[in-house]
């Protein structure tokens, strides 16, 4: 036996760690402490070597590392009882008055193990959850985003608020039906609604391939906008155009449906403001002299015609044809100049009308 | 109101709680036999969601699956009285609240006829 006089016998006892000291030649276990020879009983003193009581250990590789001065480090496991002990071993090479001798420690690592084991399942859980919410969330942003401009939904999600905007330059437009009341389909309001449905969905659709968006619809009445929130030169022309393709769409659809739907139409440029309207239940809508100016054009309106006055045919003239109907006491506005929008002579690209064909009718 | 899973501190506690079980349960010459050759870190692992379930705390086994899995184990009635003392005896270690106690080893006996298969 080596004389251990100065090696601190605490240490060697230590709780945790399993402690041998290994012949630095053959690797016989010579030593052990009390941890190690509960892990590995009848092991010290035989002539036994660490390769015959420790599964992993490569003595190639534990002989070239401390040959260079470096600890030889491995993990492995055994069965003690009926548990299966993790352990991280490191082999190091020391001196003692100028006799080599290989110190091995042990460190019981299983529960390091269950720990790591678990974070990692814990991880990915949590990861698991949040995508879910994450989904979840874009649901919602989906949703929000139907009812409110992105910049509006933007501003409420930054401060909570939003204040009202104005914009000078927009376009409106403004569509019901004849007689929905009295329609014959009345009598199944089921199939009414899905009818109008149908429809709206549609213009939807238009809406969107001209730069126009809906506002509401109430009812019978669709309500759309161009120019807001995003400023949009072509504000008067987008709504010009959407009216005439949504009376084409009508007139194509009663063509192959017995339920005839007749329309009428107010078209209006003008200035408008933009807000959410309540609390809980948000609603942005449109406000301002231009939105009643455009429901008053379409109160005017002659069923399947396209109604507007002087403010918005300056901006659109030479684009569309038009037909006078004379000046016009409009309540709240004075005596303004009517027109009809001529639909069938106005020349909006016949690529439109293709996408029309394409609709659902 | 707090459930009790967050009363006493989530999974942090509930790890232990279970990882302190197995301990226990290994000792155990009625139900040591059956976590032998067990990989351990799997297992600690469903329990403590299991536990944590039991608790009001997330993850969620179905009676299916918890059913599935014990069937192949052939456990008797015996080994399942067992667990429950062991499982008492750690709460009992935790300082956990009586009541609390007897919810979760009360969740525990509803499903014995679905863990129980000998």
């Amino acid at each position: 036996m080596m004389n251990l006089d100065n090696i601190n016998t605490l240490l060697l006892e230590s709780a945790g760690v399993g402690l041998a000291l290994l012949d630095p030649d053959g690797f016989d276990i010579l030593m052990s402490n009390r941890r190690f020879e509960e892990w590995f009983p009848d092991t010290v003193g035989l002539g036994k070597s660490v390769d015959q009581v420790l599964e992993n250990i490569d003595l190639d590789k534990l002989r070239s590392k401390l040959s260079a001065d470096k600890p030889y480090t491995f993990e492995t496991s055994f069965q003690m009882k009926r548990r299966s002990v993790n352990l991280a071993v490191t082999c190091s090479r020391h001196t003692h008055n100028d006799a080599a001798v290989v110190i091995m420690e042990c460190q019981n690592i299983s529960k390091m193990k269950e720990l790591e084991y678990m974070i990692e399942s814990y991880s990915k859980m949590i990861e698991k959850q949040n995508r879910v919410l994450q989904k979840e969330k874009e649901r919602t942003e989906k949703l929000l985003l139907n009812l409110m401009p992105k910049s509006v939904y933007q501003e409420l999600k930054t401060f909570g608020v939003t204040t009202p905007q104005r914009y000078d330059e927009a376009s409106i437009f403004m569509l019901d039906f004849v007689g929905f009341t009295d329609m014959a389909i009345a009598q199944d309001p089921a199939g009414l609604i899905s009818e109008l449905n149908d429809i709206f969905t549609a213009f939807d659709r238009i809406a969107e391939q001209f730069g126009c968006e809906r506002i509401k619809t109430m009812g019978d009445a669709y309500m759309a906008v161009s120019g807001i929130p995003e400023a949009n030169p072509e504000h008067a022309l987008n709504i010009a155009r959407f009216a005439v393709l949504t009376l084409r769409y009508i007139k194509r659809r009663n063509s192959v449906h017995s339920q005839k739907w007749v329309c009428r139409i107010g078209i209006n440029s003008g200035p408008v403001i933009g807000s959410i309207v309540g609390v809980q239940k948000y609603v942005y809508d449109i406000f301002g002299p231009g939105v009643n100016l455009a429901a008053r054009m379409e109160t005017l309106s002659e069923p399947e015609e396209i109604t507007l006055c002087e403010d918005m045919h300056r901006l659109i003239k030479n684009e569309f044809h038009f037909s006078e109907r004379g000046e016009i006491e409009v309540k709240g506005f004075g005596k303004k100049q009517i027109f009809t929008l001529d639909a069938a002579r106005s020349a909006v690209q016949m690529s439109n009308d293709d996408m029309i064909d394409n609709l659902p009718i | 109101m707090a459930t009790m899973f967050e009363r006493y501190g989530g999974f942090a506690t509930v790890s232990k709680v279970v990882m302190a079980f197995y301990d226990k349960a290994l000792d155990s010459d009625v139900i040591g036999v059956y976590f032998e050759n067990v990989e351990m870190p799997a297992l600690i692992d469903h329990q403590t969601k299991f536990i944590s379930q039991v608790m009001g705390g997330p993850a969620s086994f179905s009676d299916d699956v918890l059913e599935r899995v014990h069937a192949p184990l052939k456990i008797n009635g015996a080994a399942f009285d067992e667990m429950l003392s062991v499982l008492q005896e750690t709460l009992e270690d935790f300082d956990m609240a009586e009541p609390d106690i007897n919810t979760i080893l009360g969740e525990l006996r509803a499903r014995r006829s679905r863990v129980v298969h000998a």
